[in-house]
């Protein structure tokens, strides 16, 4: 793809939409689940549109410039993870390293407020870091398996030798793991448990409110388009039309995962996140004695 | 090869045997902690709400003036220590920022006058100091078998290093404090002073991905 501003623009604007429609249509999913009619699907959109018009506030326990400075980083890491992803095709380590960044802002965000509430999103950030990272392993399996960890180059490798859905599903699930977890009331979503009002984000308000809500529909733009590109193929990602169908197919399992599973206690969440980082780190043992 | 893994590198900076590399991995990297080290100098700790025992009244941690300037320094040490390691090209130069960003990080929660942190200070601090070993001794092992320490050498020579890096993957757990020794960091996070803890954080996942692209480089 042609990387010029105005690619990168609309690329920007196409991922805010089609991520903040599927998590709409995420929660209408949850909600017909639930035997509850739901807003409507253009509910996220309205909401972020809602908060960006709001004024901000500021606690007074709150430490600045952190307090704005994480919700700014939140919004360019994922616009950085966009186009590294999908624009340039380069490397699955630069999107780890943005993950890992995503876990700082969830962290930044909940202590630097003061608020209880907030710290303790905050702490099980970092707990559940300790446990989604090492989900990246996958990263070492695809590269022992395609010999190199550039996006472009894991799809022209899936051009000739096939999808490595099932070439690698331990790795597959893995990934979908990390999806379900960043998707909206997902069982691992502790750190934005009810049980603690909004988590990391409870007091953060108004613009600071809308520019996280741009940044979690990029992420899950991006996050989809990662796993389709790295694990269906390039005969998914090379036609848009296909890729909505594929993202809105992966936004209904995601929608029925999240709508029958309740939110697992921390440690809970953590071990079977570790489980089966665990099953990756055996599947890449196997691969490097096996020689990929 | 080497681009394969850490994207474009665009060029080389040779200080005699130690050279650093500038990549779209190590640039990010380094710019990511620039930035968080310039944040975490301009910004003023938060005031926590804390619950008291046995007490009806909330409690506002405050971090004081003097415990303040000895943390924020030791996280500006980090910072620098973590933007260093990004941008590094030899092993035994990584080792060395990784301990002390070990170091710093010990630092800037030493300064908090409570026991529990203390203790888990002092925990992490064991823990560091034994992962030395195995870090800095993998490094020598991979100096013994293959004669150099440089990253941009060692892909090309055919040797087989999966012991040297299980070893040096054990270091680096060790010393960034993940899991499996997770348990003593873990309480570090709860100290008053968003600002400092975030620097720990971020230290520790960057490390671990530059330990990532280091182990699948070599």
């Amino acid at each position: 793809m042609d990387s010029s501003i105005i690619n990168v623009v609309n690329l920007t604007i196409h991922a805010f939409l089609v991520g903040s429609l599927l998590l709409g249509l995420h929660r209408k999913i949850i909600a017909r689940i639930q035997g509850r009619p739901g807003p409507p699907i253009i509910q996220y959109l309205l909401h972020t549109i809602k908060f960006y018009v709001k004024e901000i506030t500021f606690p007074i326990t709150a430490g600045n410039p952190l307090y704005i400075f994480v919700a700014l980083l939140d919004v360019s890491v994922w616009l950085t993870a966009l186009i590294i992803a999908i624009d340039l095709k380069s490397s699955l380590l630069i999107i780890i390293g943005i993950y890992v960044l995503q876990k700082i802002v969830e962290h930044g965000c909940g202590l630097s407020s003061g608020s209880p509430y907030g710290k303790i999103g905050g702490v099980r950030s970092v707990f559940s870091a300790a446990a989604e990272v090492p989900l990246f392993a996958v990263v070492a399996a695809i590269y022992l398996t395609t010999h190199s960890v550039l996006i472009s180059d894991i799809l022209n490798y899936q051009s000739i030798h096939g999808s490595l859905l099932f070439k690698m599903p331990i790795c597959a699930f893995a990934f979908f793991i990390l999806l379900v977890s960043k998707a909206p009331n997902s069982p691992f979503g502790i750190v934005k448990g009810k049980d603690i009002v909004s988590g990391y984000m409870t007091e953060h308000y108004g613009l600071l409110a809308s520019i996280i809500y741009i940044a979690e529909a990029i992420a899950y733009f991006a996050l989809l388009w990662i796993f389709i590109a790295v694990f269906i193929g390039p005969w998914v990602v090379s036609h848009p039309l296909i890729t909505l169908a594929v993202m809105v197919g992966l936004t209904v399992i995601l929608a029925f995962v999240n709508g029958l599973t309740p939110l697992l206690a921390p440690h809970h969440s953590v071990m079977l996140q570790m489980t089966i980082a665990g099953l990756v780190l055996c599947d890449v043992l196997y691969r490097l004695i096996m020689g990929g | 090869m080497i681009s394969s893994i850490i994207g474009q590198l665009f060029g080389i900076v040779p200080f005699g045997d130690i050279v650093f590399g500038f990549s779209e991995f190590s640039i990010i990297g380094f710019v990511v902690a620039l930035i968080f080290t310039i944040v975490v100098y301009l910004t003023k700790p938060e005031k926590q709400l804390e619950a008291q025992k046995f007490r009806v009244e909330d409690k506002l941690e405050v971090v004081s003036l003097e415990e303040l300037k000895i943390r924020r320094m030791m996280a500006i040490v980090c910072g620098i220590a973590t933007a260093g390691a990004m941008l590094t090209y030899d092993l035994f130069d990584y080792a060395l920022f990784l301990t002390l960003v070990g170091i710093a990080n010990i630092g800037i929660v030493s300064a908090v006058k409570k026991d529990w942190v203390l203790n888990a200070s002092y925990q992490y601090g064991l823990i560091a100091m034994i992962a030395t070993l195995p870090l800095f001794g993998s490094a020598g092992m991979i100096l013994a078998k293959t004669g150099t320490l440089s990253l941009f050498e060692l892909p090309k020579i055919p040797t087989s290093l999966l012991f040297e890096k299980i070893i040096f993957a054990a270091g680096m757990a060790g010393e960034t404090g993940i899991a499996p020794f997770y348990a003593s960091k873990a309480e570090m996070f709860r100290a008053p002073g968003s600002p400092y803890i975030l620097m720990i954080h971020l230290s520790s996942l960057l490390l671990i991905v530059r330990t990532v692209e280091i182990l699948l480089t070599i």
